[in-house]
């Protein structure tokens, strides 16, 4: 049999690793003696390999990616709330029972911020400790409440400043942030419904945190417009 | 309430989810996000390595797609219809980072001098066997040019078929081909001149050990 070159072999290599054509007997030939070649071919498929098992380790994109590209879409007006009326209607007239709510008035739409981040991040680290301990309900549902009391507290403190703020501002500025932070105490509400209705379940756990982040950003942002405005 | 339509939408299907989008539906557009982030992203962050990059691409490029689509007609699969548009926003980063307006064609045919895979005839037989490990390879990857990095992480890490890379990529599928299989002999030679540093550096090490002891 005709062997082939080195050089020549790679002109069977490409079609090779493709699996689109079987070896040929000449190329065969050439991978069983020189070994050269054969490590290429070794080399090729071990790179395929590892490079494979790359995807089982895929994960999703950290949520305050969701969070900044929602509040971008909101900003353009690319996308609409569409709460049905009806539950509109029933957020409205139930009163604010929960722990959390009416501490504030309503406050503006959520951008990023950092102030009150330290507090948040905290306030997540405590959130998730009850979840990896999986004790009983009751006390998932006491330790949230204490985790979160403290940043009540802060945020209490900073909405009253907050306040103090607004009043100065652009009074059609002011109503605009007064607006959208109705979409969020909105969702705190609900999502301490959600806590308290069923306090192992991480998802709402994770809602209530992204609530509270929320929150502190417009607070912060609050502040801020404040402060350029005097 | 937003999140808790996340929860109430999580069975709406793709197709549903498009075309309520379409009107500006928050809630669909939360569904196709959490539908696709995770293979956009991942892209983003094996083509850049660097996570707050990655996040910023990922976001870029999910604004990108819900800026456009209104003008979506399910000519073409749409998670294929996102990734090209995503490819396209790791590119133009990419571009801009190496500070020219290089074409696509420059940024996978790099010539020989520039950096092109060799055929490495005549060079040191190291055996890879053991050495290509997450971290070497990653590291290879990372030196690639852009247009072999796209077409190696959609084909061997992502698992895209090369007609569905050819849609991506806006090329032939010969091409898609051909760039996959420069890119393989790139890494190759790339972890070969890892693997030879490391032999220097090792060399060097044990002289001056001995040296030392001398």
């Amino acid at each position: 049999m005709a062997t082939i070159t080195c050089r020549e072999f790679l002109n069977y290599l490409e079609p090779w690793m493709e699996g689109e054509r079987p070896p040929d007997a000449h190329a065969h030939a050439h991978v069983r003696t020189c070994s050269h070649c054969s490590s290429i071919i070794n080399d090729l498929e071990m790179i395929h390999s590892e490079a494979r098992s790359w995807s089982v380790s895929e994960q999703d994109a950290p949520e305050r990616v969701w969070i900044s590209l929602r509040a971008q879409l909101e900003q353009e007006g690319l996308i609409q709330e569409t709460i049905p009326a009806s539950e509109d209607r029933a957020q409205a007239a139930a009163p604010r029972t929960g722990w959390f709510a009416g501490l504030f008035p309503r406050l503006p739409r959520p951008v990023l911020a950092g102030a009150y981040l330290a507090a948040l991040v905290a306030v997540a680290f405590a959130l998730s400790g009850p979840v990896n301990k999986r004790v009983n309900e009751a006390r998932w549902l006491k330790g949230t409440q204490i985790s979160t009391s403290p940043l009540s507290a802060q945020l209490n403190f900073a909405e009253q400043n907050s306040n103090s703020y607004v009043t100065r501002s652009n009074p059609v500025v002011a109503a605009s942030l007064h607006q959208n932070l109705a979409i969020v105490d909105n969702y705190i509400a609900l999502c301490e419904k959600s806590v308290s209705e069923d306090p192992q379940n991480e998802v709402a756990r994770d809602y209530l945190f992204e609530a509270y982040q929320q929150k502190a950003d417009l607070l912060t942002q609050l502040t801020e417009r404040g402060e350029n405005v005097q | 309430m937003a999140r808790t339509r996340r929860i109430d939408t999580g069975e709406l299907p793709e197709a549903e989810a498009i075309r309520l989008a379409q009107q500006g539906d928050a809630a669909a557009f939360e569904r196709l996000y959490r539908l696709h982030n995770r293979r956009v992203y991942s892209l983003c962050l094996r083509m850049v390595g660097n996570t707050a990059e990655a996040e910023d691409l990922t976001q870029e490029a999910f604004l990108q797609l819900f800026r456009k689509i209104a003008t979506f007609r399910g000519e073409s699969a749409f998670s294929t219809w996102l990734h090209r548009l995503a490819v396209n926003v790791v590119l133009m980063k990419l571009r801009k980072k190496s500070g020219n307006e290089s074409s696509l064609e420059e940024l996978t045919e790099p010539d020989e001098d520039s950096g092109g895979p060799r055929r490495d005839f005549g060079a040191q037989d190291l055996r890879l066997s053991g050495s290509i490990d997450r971290v070497n390879l990653q590291r290879a990857v990372e030196q690639l040019p852009p247009g072999y990095k796209s077409v190696f992480v959609l084909h061997d890490v992502q698992g895209y078929e090369h007609n569905e890379i050819a849609e991506i990529m806006a090329c032939s599928i010969g091409n898609s081909k051909s760039q996959l299989h420069k890119a393989r002999m790139r890494l190759r030679e790339l972890l070969h001149e890892a693997l030879r540093a490391q032999a220097r550096e090792d060399r060097k090490a044990a002289s001056a050990e001995t040296g030392g002891k001398d």
